[in-house]
């Protein structure tokens, strides 16, 4: 019987909890599970948002005990979790009904199966499966290939199973199409929820909102008003304990092909019918079709890498990326990208798009400035208006979430003397005390089964297919890779790609 | 005349009428902006109008103190409507009958963060001032923002007042932990309601302090095996908090959870609401499918707890000859509730969770995130009044 016939449940004060259900993690004893998804369970079940009857099965190579796998993960949520300290009873009542499986032996995914029986045995519950693969990508053929084996994701009558892939979806094209089949062996694609976590933040979600909920932003969202987009995702860390993946991927991979086109798309989509899975994800695939792929001769005047070097982050000593542990003194992985981008509709004709990422930059940053065109008659005199610069909508992602509109007012002297103000929301400060962790959202969004924050399939191949040509191009060497200090905004090179266009970087 | 002190600490600087005070706010935005750092601005945040109505200095001094802890979630013009109806009478006594309204502003930092600031404003009436409030009121509002009332006593339903303010206000808050007989209260705000359709909502902190009990019952029944038995509830005990004596005696947070599960329901009257041993009720209501489901509400001391608040409940039911019982109780002292569902006596689910008792801060921002009317709340509240 499906949830929705209690009917308790009305009205707008409860929250909709998952029906009865079991989340079997893969990589179950893996960093992204003690940082991220255990903290996020234990708080979801803080604030009671778990179904009554729900247990979360790791399985992960290590042989483990029940009750070690317990106490790895109390001390790992001890850590981590955002509200401290712990709640040692509301810990255990969850982790009662935390068990784990190794699955390092031949009998690996027997055990797995018999497991998951037992608990929905003991706990009444029907086969409502969310396999959640936190492991590096290698192993994600191996896990799939088990669960159809042993027909772990064949549910019961009524029951569900779903499944969770995390970033990076593939390292191009051709291998993000195969690992979607890989999964299709088990899962329809409406069983595939593909995370990129970028989109369970509030403030990505209010991009949404502010576009489609309000009437007068609408209308000066196009070419006619819009002079150019800049997105950046700024990070001042380097790359921590992530050199072997990142080494491989570098930035065009880890930020571009994911969060930084999400973020674009959510920019520039047309307006969904629904705030559903299908609706929104339809118009976004729509507007990513309409991206033009950069050509070949396009790549080096429209694309810029860099690397860092040596330099200073907030007063101290940062070293330069060819010098970070595990990473080769020869590397040429790129740290920083800059992209500009056109989209090929009627929207946006004309109205460029500037994609910038980068590690080691002076400060964390994630932001959308929409810039808009200038008044198209100066009325007043060229000294009057000198401290006036174009109108800008900036949506701040993180840190300091909100939004501000920059204008020019008269200065309060005699006759004009124009000067730019800011009118600055801050989201912090208006509702948000203690927003729900991206992981929090996700990972209950798709317990519920919406599909809405997670990417569909046509997403992420479009997606490679915007990038592997740049990918290519770079690889063959026919971009330079500048480098750049650490806590500086990137190489010269990048200031370069939009002085051509008569524009410049913001300082967000 | 009776000299009239004002805790300037707390209400900030005298202003003789409106303009005046919005002048004195404006020079304090403005040293506020000059003292900024280079650069950051002060910003005046406003989300919206909160009118506070209260006829006892110590609830305007807890509104103040409240609504200084939310202005950072939720910047607001407040407006304190200070009656003072103990120094009215002094007054009166001493044949001071002049009536007068007293100013006083303060933009005051959220606490949290610097560059926002909030305005509070204190109108404070001396006299028979009723009837002016209203007047009082209407030119400190700002526009465009929703306005809530928040009235900290149980309101004088029908008062000239009372009805002049609900009619600027979008949305009323009261809480019926403090009426001292919900029986009568109750339907009044029912009624209360029904007048303000499509023109104000209407909330209640016994609502808002019910939000967690109403998640945990209802989380019994999304389990698939147990949903059946939601139809089939033979008998509901709801306790409450009294305190040490039994004197201070508050049902209506229990009357509410029923009516609650009645509405949603289907429940109707069977037997009218009849008081059993000290304080509490003993009555029956009838099925959808006319069964009778045996009620009963019992006060029961529990340290920690504020009286009128929930102290545990437990739903009988019986379906195809099985005995269900759904158990939510709270382990005192802890902040924490166990809840356990059991099937002809043996445990299905038990789980410990995170149960604590709101604060007014808690509880008055949780409203004013909300600003339509609740039709659930209206529901039950209409079941109630049919129980009684």
């Amino acid at each position: 019987m499906a949830v929705a016939s209690n009917p308790l449940r009305a009205g707008p004060r409860l929250a909709r909890i998952p029906e009865p259900s079991t989340l079997v993690i893969f990589g179950g004893s893996g960093d992204l599970v003690s940082r991220k998804l255990m903290p996020a369970l234990y708080n979801l079940a803080l604030q009671r948002l778990l179904p009554t009857t729900f247990a979360v099965v790791g399985a992960a190579r290590r042989p483990l005990t029940d009750a070690q796998y317990r106490e790895e993960l109390h001390q790992a949520v001890a850590e981590h979790s955002r509200t401290k300290p712990i709640n040692d009873e509301v810990w255990r009542s969850f982790s009662d009904h935390v068990h784990y499986v190794s699955t390092g032996t031949d009998r690996g995914y027997g055990d797995l199966a018999t497991v998951l029986d037992r608990v929905e045995r003991d706990l009444a519950m029907p086969s409502n499966r969310l396999f959640y693969l936190a492991t590096p990508p290698a192993a994600y053929e191996a896990i799939i290939a088990g669960i159809g084996a042993h027909g772990l994701a064949r549910p019961a009558a009524g029951g569900w199973s779903r499944v969770v892939v995390e970033k990076p979806f593939g390292d191009d094209l051709e291998s993000a199409i195969e690992l979607t089949e890989k999964l299709h062996e088990v899962f329809p694609e409406e069983a595939i929820f593909r995370i990129d976590h970028y989109l369970g933040k509030e403030t990505v979600q209010n991009v949404l909102v502010l576009r489609f909920a309000n009437g007068i932003f609408e209308p000066l969202w196009n070419r006619q008003y819009v002079d150019h987009v800049q997105i950046t995702v700024a990070e001042s860390i380097g790359i921590e304990e992530r050199a072997e993946y990142y080494d491989r991927a570098g930035a065009i991979r880890d930020v571009v092909q994911n969060h930084l086109l999400q973020l674009m798309a959510l920019v520039a989509m047309e307006p969904p019918g629904a705030f559903d899975a299908n609706a929104v994800r339809d118009e976004k695939i729509k507007v990513l079709r309409a991206i033009r792929p950069l050509a070949a001769d396009e790549i080096t005047s429209s694309t810029v890498r860099g690397q860092y070097a040596a330099g200073f982050i907030e007063g101290t000593d940062a070293r330069a990326y060819r010098d970070e542990d595990k990473v080769a003194p020869d590397s040429t992985t790129e740290t920083y990208v800059a992209l500009r981008m056109v989209v090929d509709n009627w929207r946006w004709e004309g109205t460029p798009f500037y994609l910038r990422t980068g590690k080691r930059l002076p400060k964390r940053a994630t932001e959308i400035a929409i810039q808009f065109r200038v008044a198209p008659h100066q009325v007043f005199s060229r000294e009057s208006a000198e401290g006036l610069d174009p109108n800008t909508l900036v949506l701040r992602i993180q840190p300091d979430e909100g939004i501000s509109l920059k204008f020019g007012a008269k200065v309060p002297v005699q006759g004009i003397r124009i000067r730019s103000v800011n009118m600055d929301f801050v989201y912090g400060a208006s509702f948000m005390v203690d927003a729900p962790d991206a992981y929090e959202t996700l990972i209950l969004d798709a317990l519920r089964g919406d599909a809405t924050l997670f990417t569909r399939r046509d997403e992420v191949e479009q997606q490679w297919r915007l990038i592997d040509p740049i990918v290519g191009a770079w690889r063959s060497g026919q971009v330079d890779l500048p480098t750049y200090a650490a806590g500086t905004w990137g190489p010269t090179e990048a200031d370069l790609l939009i002085a051509r266009d008569g524009r410049a970087w913001r300082k967000p | 005349m009776a000299k009239t002190v004002i805790d300037r600490a707390v209400w900030g600087a005298p202003a003789d009428g409106v303009s005046s005070l919005e002048r004195e706010l404006a020079r304090q935005r403005r040293a506020r902006t000059a003292h900024a750092r280079e650069g950051q601005m002060v910003a005046r945040a406003s989300v919206l109008n909160l009118a506070v109505f209260a006829e006892r200095e110590v609830h305007a001094r807890r509104a103040a103190r409240t609504i200084a802890k939310l202005a950072f979630r939720h910047p607001s013009r407040a407006i304190v409507l200070w009656t003072d109806r103990g120094r009215t009478r002094r007054a009166e006594a001493a044949h001071d009958t002049k009536t007068r309204l007293q100013m006083h502003c303060e933009l005051s930092e959220a606490d949290e963060v610097h560059q926002v600031c909030y305005e509070q404003i204190l109108v404070r009436a001396l006299g028979d001032t009723y009837e002016r409030l209203a007047s009082a009121v209407i030119p400190l509002l700002l526009p465009d923002l929703p306005v809530f009332l928040w009235w900290t006593d149980t309101p004088p339903f029908g008062g000239r007042h009372f009805t002049d303010l609900i009619d600027l206000a979008d949305r009323l808050i009261i809480d019926s932990a403090d009426f001292a007989r919900p029986d009568i209260a109750l339907p009044q705000v029912a009624e209360v309601c029904r007048l303000g359709r499509g023109r104000y909502g209407v909330t209640d902190f016994n609502w808002t302090r019910l939000t967690p009990w109403r998640e945990l019952v209802a989380a019994f029944f999304d389990v698939p095996l147990m949903r059946p038995y939601l139809d089939a509830v033979t008998g509901i005990r709801i306790g409450f908090t009294v305190d040490a004596d039994g004197r201070e005696v508050h049902p209506s947070q229990a009357l509410l959870l029923l009516g609650w599960l009645a509405s949603r329901l289907g429940w109707r009257a069977a037997e009218a609401l009849a008081p059993s041993e000290a304080g509490g009720l003993l009555f029956a209501v009838g099925r959808a499918d006319g069964e009778r489901i045996a009620v009963r509400v019992r006060p029961r001391f529990e340290r920690g707890l504020e009286e009128g608040d929930l102290s545990g409940l437990r739903i009988q039911a019986r379906r195809a000859g099985r005995n269900a019982e759904f158990v939510v109780k709270r382990i005192p002292g802890t902040g924490l509730v166990v809840t356990t569902a059991l099937v002809d006596g043996a445990i299905v689910t038990e789980r410990t969770l995170p149960l604590r008792v709101p604060t007014v801060v808690d509880l008055l921002g949780e409203e004013l995130t909300i600003v339509g009317s609740d039709r659930i709340y209206e529901d039950a509240l209409k079941a109630i009044v049919s129980l009684a």
